[in-house]
C-alpha cells in the first residue's frame, strides 16, 4: 500500500462529496430529521390515559377513589357511564382505554375490615403501555383506604440512569445506533456502485491502484462524514432532548468511530456484490437499517426475545453499539465494562473490510 | 376509450410482473417483514436479567430468590461477589436489576422488624423499569403471604379485580403483525404507483405515451387502478402470517377488504405525488422509504398516538394510516362493524379523495410540462 496513492483517492472522493451539494446536505440533514421524527414519534410515555367510570355506589367514598385517579398525572377522566352496556361501545370506538367500575355497597365495605373489590377493565390492544397504565391503576386502588403500611418487608427501590422514567431518553439514546446504521452504509454503497454504473470504475481497474488503497480511500472520507453525523445527533440529543451525558466523551468518540467504520465497511461490502444502485439501496435497507431497528435492542429489549432470535441479533453490530452508547452516555461506563462489545465491533469491522477486499479483488482480475 | 384504458392497464400489469425487484419488495413487505417483526418487536418484561446479592444466605432468603427465578418476568443471571461488581454489571448492561438481601433478613423478618430489601433498577427502558418495580412488589407480597400463612393479618385494602380486553394474553404479537401489515399495504400502494410512473419517465416511454391519442387522465387511471388490485391481492399471503401468529379475526373480512381499498387510494395518491418530484427510480425508492417511515411511525404503527407529545397529536389526525390502524385493530381484535367504524372510514375516505385529486392535478402538470 502506497500512502500517496491512498491520499489521491481520498482527495478525489472528498472533492466529489463537496461538489455534490445535494448529497452533502442530505447527509447532514436526514440524520437530524430522523432523530426528531423518531425521537418524538416513538413514545411509550404513559400519561393522561383516557378512562371512564361506572360508579354504582355514588357515595363520598367512591367519589374519593375517582378523585385519586383524576388527580394522578396518569389518568384523564373522559366519560361517566350509567350502565355496563355503554362500556363496551365506548371501548370499541377507542373513547377510553381503562374503565373503573365501583360496585354498589363499596362505601359500606370500606368502613369495615373487609376487602371490597373494584373492577378495572383495560383495552389490552397495545400491551406495552396498557400494562403500565393498569399497574398505575392497581397501585392507586390498593393504596386507597390502606390504614397503615402493613407489609413485612420494606422494599427500597432506587432507579438509576433515568430516575424520572422518561421514555424519550430511552428512545433517543438508542436512536444513535439506528441512524448510523441507516445513512453511512447507504452513502458509501452508492458512491462505489455509481462508479460501476457510470463505468468510471474501469479507470480505477486500469490504474496502478491496489484494492485496499481504493477501498480505504473510499472508506476514510465517508467514515469521517459519518462520524460528524454521529457527533451532530449526540449533541442534539444532549442539548435538545435532554439526554444526560454521564460518561467520557473520549470513550464515546472511540466507540462511535469503530461503529461508524463498521457500518461504512458494510456499505463497502454491499457495493462489491451489487452492480445496480437500486439493488444496493434495497440491500442496504434490509441488511443494515431494518436489523438496527428490530434487533439492536434500541426499543425492543433483546432479553425478552425468543432464544433463536437472541442468537440472531449477534449478526448485526447495532446491538453492541446500543449497549456501548447507553453504557457510556447514560451510565458512565468505562473501558473495562465495554471491552467485550467494543472488541467484537472492532473484529466485525476488520472482517467486513477484509471480506470487501477479497471479493473486490476477484472482480479486478 | 375503454379499449385504450384496458390496454394501458394490461401493459402496466405485465410490466409489474416482469420487474423482479419491485415484485420481490412487495412480497417481502407483506410476508417476511411481518414475520420478522412479529418475532422481534416485543415490549414484554420477560426474563429480565437480574443479579442477586444475598448477604443473609438462609433458607428464607433463598426462598425469596426462588420466587424471582420462578416468575416469568425475571431471570437470575448471576450472583455478584460485592456491590462494585453488581454495579459494573449494571453499567455494561449485563443485568438490568440488582437485588440486595441484607444481613439478618430472616431474623428480622421473624421478629417483625421489617427488613429492608434493596432493589436497584436500570431505568433506561422506562416501561420495563416501571413494570419490573410493580412485579417486584407483587412477588414480595406473595412471599409475605406464604411466610405468615395468614393473609388476613396483613390487613384490609381495596382489591382491584382486573379484566384485560381484546388481548388477554398480553402479548404484543397481534398488534405488531397487524400494524406491519398496515405498513406493508401503505408501502406497496405508494412504492408501486411511484415506481411505475418514474420508470416510464426514466426510460423516456412517457413521451411515447404523450404522442398517442391517450388522454392524461387515462394514463393516470391506468397507473393507479392496477396498483389498487396489486395491493389488495398481495394482502392474501399475509393471511398466512396472521394464522401463524394466531391473530384472531373477530370481524368481517369483507368489510376489511373494502376499507382497505379506500385506504389504498390514499397510499397510491401519495405515491403519485412522490413520483411527480423525483426523476429516477432510485430517488423514488429513497424518498418512499425515508418519507414513509415517519408517516407510519407518527400514525401509531409502532407506538400508539395517545402516548405522543401533545404538539404532535393534531398532526396525526391528518394521516390516513392512523384511521386505518383503528379500523384494523377494530375488525380483527375487537370484532366491530361499520356502526362503530364509520367515523374513521369517513375521515379516511375524505383524506383519500383530497389526496387523489391533488395527485391527478400534479400528474397532469408534470406530464404536460
Amino acid at each position: 500500500m502506497k500512502l500517496h496513492r491512498l491520499y489521491a483517492v481520498m482527495r478525489k472522493e472528498t472533492r466529489e462529496i463537496i461538489r455534490d451539494r445535494v448529497t452533502l446536505s442530505t447527509a447532514f440533514l436526514f440524520p437530524i430529521v430522523m432523530l426528531f421524527m423518531f425521537g418524538y414519534a416513538i413514545s411509550l410515555e404513559v400519561e393522561d390515559v383516557s378512562f371512564g367510570v361506572l360508579d354504582q355506589d355514588q357515595t363520598p367514598s367512591s367519589a374519593n377513589l375517582i378523585d385519586e385517579f383524576t388527580e394522578s398525572a396518569y389518568f384523564k377522566l373522559v366519560r361517566s357511564y350509567d350502565s355496563e352496556v355503554q362500556i363496551h361501545k365506548s371501548m370499541e370506538v377507542n373513547e377510553v382505554k381503562l374503565v373503573l367500575v365501583i360496585p354498589p355497597g363499596f362505601n359500606a365495605l370500606t368502613g369495615r375490615k373487609e376487602n371490597p373489590e373494584v373492577q378495572l377493565l383495560i383495552d389490552g390492544t397495545y400491551s406495552a403501555t396498557a400494562l403500565v397504565a393498569l399497574n398505575y391503576g392497581m397501585t392507586i386502588v390498593s393504596k386507597f383506604k390502606q390504614e397503615q403500611d402493613n407489609s413485612l418487608i420494606d422494599v427500597q427501590t432506587r432507579i438509576w440512569y433515568n430516575p424520572s422514567l422518561r421514555s424519550i431518553i430511552y428512545v433517543v439514546s438508542g436512536l444513535y445506533a439506528v441512524i448510523i446504521a441507516a445513512f453511512p452504509p447507504l452513502l458509501t454503497t452508492l458512491a462505489i456502485v455509481r462508479e460501476k454504473e457510470s463505468g468510471s470504475i474501469q479507470q480505477i481497474y486500469a490504474s496502478p491502484l491496489t484494492v485496499p488503497e481504493f477501498l480505504l480511500g473510499k472508506l476514510l472520507p465517508y467514515g469521517f462524514i459519518s462520524s460528524l453525523q454521529l457527533v451532530s445527533i449526540v449533541a442534539l440529543g444532549y442539548y435538545w432532548f435532554g439526554v444526560p451525558f454521564n460518561g467520557s466523551l473520549g470513550y464515546l468518540l472511540i466507540a462511535g468511530g469503530i461503529y461508524v467504520f463498521c457500518n461504512v465497511g458494510i456499505g463497502l461490502l454491499i457495493s462489491t456484490i451489487t452492480n445496480s444502485q437500486l439493488l444496493a439501496v434495497l440491500l442496504a435497507l434490509v441488511v443494515t437499517m431494518m436489523p438496527s431497528i428490530l434487533f439492536s435492542g434500541f426499543v425492543f429489549p433483546i432479553y425478552a426475545m425468543a432464544e433463536p432470535v437472541q442468537a440472531y441479533t449477534h449478526l448485526f453490530p447495532g446491538r453492541f453499539f446500543v449497549d456501548v452508547s447507553r453504557g457510556i452516555i447514560l451510565k458512565g461506563a468505562g473501558p473495562a465494562e465495554m471491552i467485550r462489545p467494543l472488541s467484537f465491533m472492532l473484529a466485525y469491522t476488520l472482517a467486513v473490510f477484509f471480506a470487501a477486499v477479497v471479493i473486490f479483488k476477484k472482480k479486478v482480475a | 376509450m375503454w379499449t385504450r384504458l384496458k390496454s394501458l392497464m394490461l401493459k402496466d400489469v405485465i410490466q409489474f410482473a416482469r420487474d423482479k425487484t419491485i415484485l420481490g419488495v412487495v412480497f417481502w413487505l407483506y410476508t417476511m417483514e411481518v414475520l420478522i417483526c412479529g418475532y422481534a418487536m416485543t415490549f414484554e418484561v420477560k426474563d429480565l436479567p437480574i443479579a442477586v446479592i444475598d448477604h443473609d444466605q438462609t433458607v428464607i432468603s433463598r426462598n425469596l430468590i426462588d420466587k424471582f427465578t420462578l416468575s416469568e418476568a425475571f431471570e437470575v443471571s448471576g450472583y455478584p461477589k460485592n456491590q462494585e461488581q453488581a454495579e459494573s454489571w449494571m453499567r455494561s448492561g449485563k443485568v438490568k436489576y440488582v437485588m440486595v438481601i441484607p444481613n439478618n433478613f430472616e431474623q428480622d423478618l421473624r421478629r417483625g422488624e421489617s427488613p429492608g430489601l434493596q432493589v436497584l433498577l436500570d431505568g433506561t427502558n422506562s416501561n420495563a423499569a416501571s413494570l419490573a418495580k410493580d412485579y417486584t412488589a407483587a412477588i414480595v407480597r406473595n412471599f409475605e403471604m406464604e411466610f405468615i400463612d395468614n393473609p388476613v393479618a396483613l390487613g384490609s385494602a381495596v382489591r382491584p379485580v382486573v379484566q384485560i380486553w381484546y388481548n388477554r394474553a398480553q402479548t404484543l404479537e397481534s398488534f405488531v403483525v397487524l400494524s406491519m401489515i398496515v405498513a406493508a399495504i401503505m408501502m406497496v400502494g405508494t412504492i408501486h404507483s411511484a415506481a411505475s410512473i418514474t420508470r416510464e419517465k426514466e426510460v423516456g416511454t412517457v413521451d411515447q405515451l404523450m404522442v398517442t391519442p391517450t388522454r392524461v387522465w387515462e394514463i393516470f387511471l391506468a397507473k393507479t387502478i392496477p396498483t389498487l388490485a396489486v395491493g389488495i391481492l398481495a394482502f392474501f399471503p399475509s393471511l398466512f402470517i396472521i394464522w401463524w401468529f394466531g391473530v384472531p379475526i373477530k370481524g368481517s373480512m369483507l368489510l376489511f377488504l373494502f376499507l382497505m381499498a379506500i385506504f389504498l387510494v390514499s397510499a397510491i395518491a401519495i405515491g403519485v405525488l412522490i413520483a411527480s418530484i423525483t426523476k429516477t427510480l432510485q430517488q423514488t425508492l429513497l424518498l418512499c422509504f425515508f418519507g414513509l417511515f415517519p408517516i407510519l411511525f407518527l400514525s401509531g404503527t409502532m407506538t400508539p398516538t395517545e402516548s405522543m407529545p401533545s404538539f404532535l397529536q393534531p398532526i396525526t389526525y391528518l394521516s390516513p394510516v392512523k384511521y386505518f390502524m383503528d379500523i384494523c385493530m377494530g375488525v380483527f381484535l375487537k370484532g366491530v362493524g361499520m356502526a362503530e367504524l364509520w367515523p374513521a372510514a369517513l375521515n379516511m375516505a375524505i383524506i383519500g379523495a383530497v389526496l387523489y385529486i391533488i395527485a391527478a392535478w400534479r400528474f397532469k402538470h408534470n406530464l404536460s410540462s
